[in-house]
């Protein structure tokens, strides 16, 4: 599995969305990313890439192309 | 009732600290035990009680105003895979002085100890503990926050900022199966409460109702029940352990 499918499976399968709905997807875009919603993202994507995020970061992910800037840029995830 | 649970405690080499892993270890649980910095004594001490009580207590080190000696921690403590079902905020830092005779970087010492570090803390431990969904969590406030008096400005704020975070926290965490209380002890014979007790002079604060200060022990079986199931409803609460009376 990809890095990249890694990343889209922790959204479709913490949020119970499809890969389309994963494009442009914003933090409140849909009901069930809330802030609760948002620490399990975390949570699975800190699981798929064996990593621990910065507070900074995990308040700065507000969209599904941020995140993988974030994750891209200080947690050396290559997509 | 806590048998193989694995319990985080900071300040755990000497005083209530000490006392909590004791009291862990002889109900089962396996301990990660914080101190600032390696030694040999803490060590063997360590070693001494996980033998005695068939657990393993792994000795775990780092600066607790370190924001990355911490993470680093903290980290390493994960990569063991296994669950951290409780959290102890135990590590604190005693002072006494009225505000005008307090310099500000004292005060910031102060809470940085005893306020942001158990809260930089807890952040790094609620993510491992919400992909659990449980988790118990248990700081250190004191009676010198509940008790209005001369010198506290410091010290006793600190506390009662423990006090109202554990309540908001433990209202945040609920939804995750994460419950989180704080202890409120009263004057405790460590070498802590000794110092306290010695350097307040004239102004010795009152033992207890019961004419004494409060054993390490004592302290350590609340934390024993509030990090248990028998305490499955019991959230956000600070709970005073001052062997009654309006004392400190």
């Amino acid at each position: 599995m990809t890095n990249k499918e890694k990343y889209v499976n922790a959204f479709t399968e913490t949020f119970d969305i499809t890969e389309e709905e994963t494009q442009g997807l914003q933090y409140s875009g849909i009901a069930a990313w809330d802030s609760v919603g948002h620490m399990s993202l975390v949570a699975a994507l800190e699981d798929a890439f064996d990593i621990m995020m910065d507070t900074d970061d995990i308040i700065d992910f507000s969209s599904f192309e941020k995140g993988m800037e974030i994750l891209s840029e200080k947690y050396d995830v290559e997509f | 009732m806590l048998t193989g649970k694995n319990v985080l405690i900071t300040g755990s080499n000497r005083g209530i600290g000490k006392a909590f892993v004791e009291a862990f270890a002889k109900r089962q649980c396996n301990i990660w035990a914080c101190a600032r910095k390696h030694s040999e004594e803490f060590e063997t001490q360590m070693a001494e009680i996980a033998s005695q009580n068939g657990v393993w207590i792994r000795p775990v080190y780092f600066e607790l105003t370190d924001s990355e000696e911490m993470k680093a921690a903290i980290k390493q403590v994960l990569k063991s895979g296994e669950n951290i079902d409780v959290l102890i905020n135990n590590a604190g830092i005693a002072h006494g002085g009225l505000f005008s005779m307090t310099r500000m970087q004292t005060i910031r010492e102060v809470f940085d100890i005893n306020v942001f570090a158990p809260m930089e803390l807890a952040q790094l431990v609620l993510r491992k503990m919400m992909r659990q969904k449980s988790g118990s969590i248990i700081n250190m406030s004191s009676v010198a926050a509940l008790n209005v008096r001369a010198g506290n400005s410091a010290y006793g704020t600190s506390k009662a900022a423990v006090k109202a975070w554990t309540a908001v926290l433990g209202a945040e965490t609920a939804q995750y199966g994460i419950r989180v209380n704080a202890i409120a002890p009263s004057l405790t014979d460590t070498d802590m409460g000794r110092t306290v007790q010695e350097n307040a002079g004239e102004n010795r604060l009152l033992p207890s109702a019961m004419g004494r200060m409060a054993k390490a022990e004592e302290i350590a079986n609340v934390a024993v029940f509030l990090a248990s199931d028998e305490a499955s409803f019991v959230n956000g609460e600070t709970i005073v352990v001052n062997g009654g009376g309006d004392c400190d």
